[in-house]
């Protein structure tokens, strides 16, 4: 399974070069990329379905067990299988959508990583990895809502995702630790055989809330919806996939896979229902005020992963499976709603569903799909949108408690969605109209196959749901509930009150559509009162940070390098003469006196050529002179450190020396004249710091010198040095080989650090100012 | 800066300087030198030639690659033309003029210092990949089993270091000529 992952890898970041190459035809081997992976998880899918689990584990960071380890059951597949499909047309839609965009490389780079790193966060099996591609998600999907970054509001709305769905990311990384050391044990397969031990330990609420704060943000549910409408921001390609399978789908996932672990409780399932039965009703208001198309969707997908988190909350058998089916229609309807939208939108320029009528006949294909889809969505009689609803309402009556709230909010989303149906499927397309919509350009085969396929496919799950849809809801309900359940779903519909609901579901949509006109016409004075949600919290959160850092940096910020050192100093003399007040130890000079007074003629002559030095630094009123002493202070360093057995960092300190002199010299006649700026008092205050400073640090030198040096790791290297790291110089084996990762974070660190000069100095070549 | 004594000298110590840095790099190992050090060393030439003759010269004497281009025929197949370049880019001083009457300049590969940080992080972090390809854990060191004259053995944490010794070259230098630029 790395293998499908690192492919996707590469794919992705091939994809600008392959722009050059193919030009248009770059959809191609992009849309090749998730078909084939489809392929390849189908391969695993007889298997899975008979029950078995497939892992597979690269050792990364053992010894932290952060580990790639990706995990293959029923739930994996059911959403690898989605991810994939669904990427598959989205990728050969972009591709129309995007035609001749000069950035389409980049496009697809933003689109099949985000897809990776998707399909990475289901089947990873270790909660680390989990966290890294949880992580990655936010990330790419902050690229991708951001697509369009000459548009402020684009800006905006990336920004806005990437820190709502960032604060979940930080929460989601503590919870899973807590939850890991709650199980003892960091794979998944593992943590799902131990509910009890996890349930009874003291770290289980805290770990629940956390996991739950970053599943709501991640599937925007309330109060954390606000981000979604904006993401629409994004290309509608993405807004489809962002909307169906990926993205809001990851919250629910991770609901789901910690359902066996932490679900069955109390705490766990009173946080879904409120925040299911919030976001589900809350969803479905503001979508019907909505004007425009892809508001109207994204609002009601908020609506309909409330309804997801809310059966989730119920957590019965049927529930979950319901929860399933539902979850299935929704990607596959609200995929191909939004590339419907897209087409509209790029075929006549707006989304807006005030102005768009009559578009049936101009646009055959795309009207034919639409009304199908919105059949489907409504929950009409032969498509799987039928079936899902009639489990929803199964699952609600059957609930063992809070069954007619819960029914109710299920109610209220689903006639948001059959009038949803009927604005899409009737109202753009087949109402009569005297002037209808201009169509600027007829649509591509790109742009309307991929929303007929999902629409067939919608279709022929809804005809054949014992063949297709049962066995692997069955498989993915089993790995939610971690026991097999049997739930057969069929088309034919029994007479009961589910379907008793179905159709009053209809009638009542219905009417609400005939009300929707007046509707529209009320949302704009109720504005106001959105304006105090929680969007305006973030606002109000933003613009707190900003200037509480703005504050801060002036107080903090002086500006001025000696105030700095200054500081640091102070602080650090500071945190040794607390940590030496009281019990340290004290400093016993007496016994060693003769041989602290053993001083070598040669270390003496380097001594006072060093204090010399400083003494004359303090007079010169040279530059020149001053760099030259300080040159003499700094070899006179190199010379002790060679003295004293340590060539490596003697070598290193001579080469320092002649750089800093070099660069000294460089821009040593750019400099304006030397003078002494700072009055008497503030160089004593200097003087007495910097003595401070010094006695502090032989202090502390004699003091360590007093207990002799034992150290484990000193006979450790020394033992190993040469037999495991093949060198004889200690130093450099430790730098290059057993400490390797600090080298690279500190080698990381320089490169960084280069930039930030290198940007500095340019910046202000630019402004005209001298260096 | 532009002295005669030092623009002479300084061409025949880049080679040297060069070679030293190597060669401490190599020797890192068993000796005191490696990567640091090394890349250190072997700045130090390139900042002396940039001293005299400016920095922009340097990077385009001992940076920059020429690949001389040559435009493609709409009837000639792909191979040939393949085959035309690289001969171009061979003979390319016998065919200067025949080159500047062509488009000149296309395909210029032009190698900054910032290009050697970059190739140095990645050097240093191939390195660690290898043995998270072999199924152990990121960073684990591996040795081929035979000595090298003057390298001596060789393995990742010699590339790692190698890593360092182009990162510090690059950082070194790329400072250096932004200040002196300025």
């Amino acid at each position: 399974m790395l293998v499908a992952i690192l492919a996707g890898l590469i794919v992705s970041l091939s994809s600008p070069a392959l722009y050059k190459m193919l030009g248009k035809w770059l959809f191609v081997p992009m849309a090749l990329l998730p078909f084939t992976l489809f392929i390849y998880f189908c391969a695993f899918l007889p298997s899975v379905l008979q029950g078995h689990t497939f892992t597979s584990e690269y050792r990364w960071v053992p010894s932290l067990y952060i580990n790639l380890h990706f995990y293959l059951d029923g739930l994996s597949i059911f959403f690898a299988l989605l991810i994939t499909a669904i990427g598959t047309l989205v990728m050969v839609y972009a591709g129309g959508y995007l035609t001749g965009h000069p950035l389409l490389g980049r496009f697809y780079l933003y689109l099949s990583f985000f897809m990776m790193s998707m399909l990475g966060l289901v089947l990873s099996g270790n909660i680390f990895c989990m966290f890294i591609f949880w992580e990655l998600t936010s990330i790419s999907s902050y690229m991708l809502i951001g697509f369009g970054h000459e548009n402020a509001a684009s800006r905006y709305a990336a920004l806005q995702a990437l820190l709502v769905t960032g604060m979940g990311g930080l929460a989601l990384m503590a919870g899973l630790i807590l939850i890991g050391n709650a199980g003892n044990s960091y794979s998944l397969s593992t943590l799902l055989t131990r509910q009890e031990l996890i349930q009874s330990d003291a770290l289980y609420l805290p770990a629940l809330l956390l996991i739950l704060l970053a599943a709501f943000t991640k599937s925007a549910q309330f109060p954390f919806h606000f981000w979604l409408p904006n993401a629409m921001a994004a290309p509608t390609p993405v807004s489809a996939f962002l909307h169906s399978a990926t993205m809001v789908k990851a919250g629910i996932y991770l609901l789901a896979r910690f359902n066996p672990i932490m679900g069955g409780t109390p705490e766990w399932q009173l946080p879904l229902l409120i925040a299911g039965s919030i976001s589900a009703v809350a969803g479905a208001w503001l979508a019907l005020q909505q004007t425009d198309l892809k508001a109207i969707l994204a609002y009601s997908t908020i609506s309909a992963l409330g309804i997801l988190v809310l059966m989730i909350g119920i957590g019965t058998d049927k529930a979950l499976a319901a929860m399933l089916a539902f979850l299935l229609l929704h990607a596959l309807n609200k995929c191909t709603l939004f590339l419907i939208a897209g087409s509209i939108d790029h075929a006549t320029g707006t989304r807006d569903v005030k102005l768009l009528q009559g578009l049936g006949k101009s646009m055959r294909p795309i009207a034919i799909a639409a009304s199908l889809v919105s059949l489907s969505y409504a929950g009409v009689f032969p498509f799987f949108g039928f079936i899902s609803k009639e489990l929803l309402y199964e699952a609600t009556l059957e609930a063992e408690s809070n069954a007619p709230v819960s029914f109710i909010i299920v109610f209220v989303s689903k006639v948001a969605s059959v009038v949803i149906a009927f604005v899409l499927g009737y109202r753009l397309f087949w109402r009569t109209s005297t002037a209808p919509t201009v169509v600027r350009h007829p649509c591509g085969r790109k742009l309307y196959m991929p929303p007929l396929v999902l629409v067939f496919l919608s279709l022929l799950f809804g005809l054949l749901p014992s063949q297709l849809a049962t066995p692997l809801l069955n498989s993915a309900s089993g790995a939610v509930l971690s026991r097999g359940i049997q739930v057969d779903l069929h088309l034919l519909p029994k007479f009961s009150m589910a379907l008793l609901n179905t159709i009053f579901t209809f009638i009542v949509g219905y009417l609400a559509y005939a009300q929707h006109n007046r509707l529209l016409n009320v949302a704009p004075r109720l504005l106001p009162l959105y304006n105090t949600g929680p969007e305006s919290w973030y606002q109000q959160a933003i613009t707190g940070l900003l200037k509480g850092s703005v504050k801060l940096t002036s107080m903090i910020q002086s500006g001025y390098l000696r105030s700095y050192i200054a500081a640091i100093v102070l602080v650090h003399v500071g945190l040794v003469i607390l940590s030496l007040w009281g019990e340290g130890p004290a400093l016993n000079i007496s016994t060693r006196l003769d041989q602290l007074l053993d001083v070598k003629v040669y270390e003496l002559v380097l001594l006072v050529l060093m204090v010399g030095s400083v003494f004359f630094l303090f007079r010169t009123r040279s530059r020149l002179t001053s760099i030259a002493t300080m040159g003499i202070i700094g070899f006179s360093v190199a010379l002790l450190y060679l003295l004293f057995g340590a060539p490596d960092v003697s070598a290193t300190q001579f080469l320092i020396e002649t750089l800093t002199v070099v660069l000294f010299v460089l821009v040593l006649h750019r400099l304006p004249p030397f003078r002494f700026l700072s009055h008497r008092y503030r160089r004593y205050k200097y003087i007495i710091l910097s003595a401070l400073f010094g006695g502090m640090m032989t202090y502390v030198l004699l003091l360590v010198k007093q207990f002799p040096l034992q150290s484990e790791l000193k006979a450790y290297y020394g033992e190993h040095g040469y037999m495991l790291g093949r060198g004889r110089n200690l130093v450099n084996v430790i730098i290059v080989d057993f400490r390797a990762l600090d080298t690279l974070g500190e080698i990381t660190v320089l490169a960084v650090t280069a930039l930030g000069i290198m940007a500095l100095l340019r910046l202000r070549a630019e402004k005209g100012g001298k260096l | 800066m532009r002295t005669i004594i030092l623009s002479i000298a300084i061409r025949l110590l880049i080679p040297l300087f060069l070679f030293f840095s190597l060669y401490i790099l190599f020797r890192g190992h068993n000796h005191p030198g490696g990567g640091f050090i090394g890349g250190l060393i072997g700045s130090i030439g390139f900042i002396f030639h940039a001293m005299v003759h400016g920095p922009q010269h340097t990077v385009n004497t001992f940076f920059r690659i020429n690949f001389y281009g040559y435009q493609h025929q709409p009837t000639q197949s792909r191979s040939i033309y393949l085959m035309r370049m690289m001969r171009v880019n061979r003979w390319r001083k016998r065919k200067r003029h025949y080159l500047e009457r062509r488009n000149r300049n296309r395909g210029l590969l032009h190698i900054e210092p910032i290009d050697l940080i970059a190739a140095g992080l990645f050097v240093a972090t191939t390195s660690g990949m290898l043995g998270l390809f072999l199924q152990e854990p990121f960073m684990t060191a591996r040795w081929v089993s035979f000595y090298l004259p003057f390298l001596g053995r060789l393995g990742t944490p010699l590339l790692f270091d190698t890593g360092v010794y182009l990162l510090v070259m690059g950082i070194v230098l790329k400072i250096t000529f932004v200040m002196a630029e300025e």
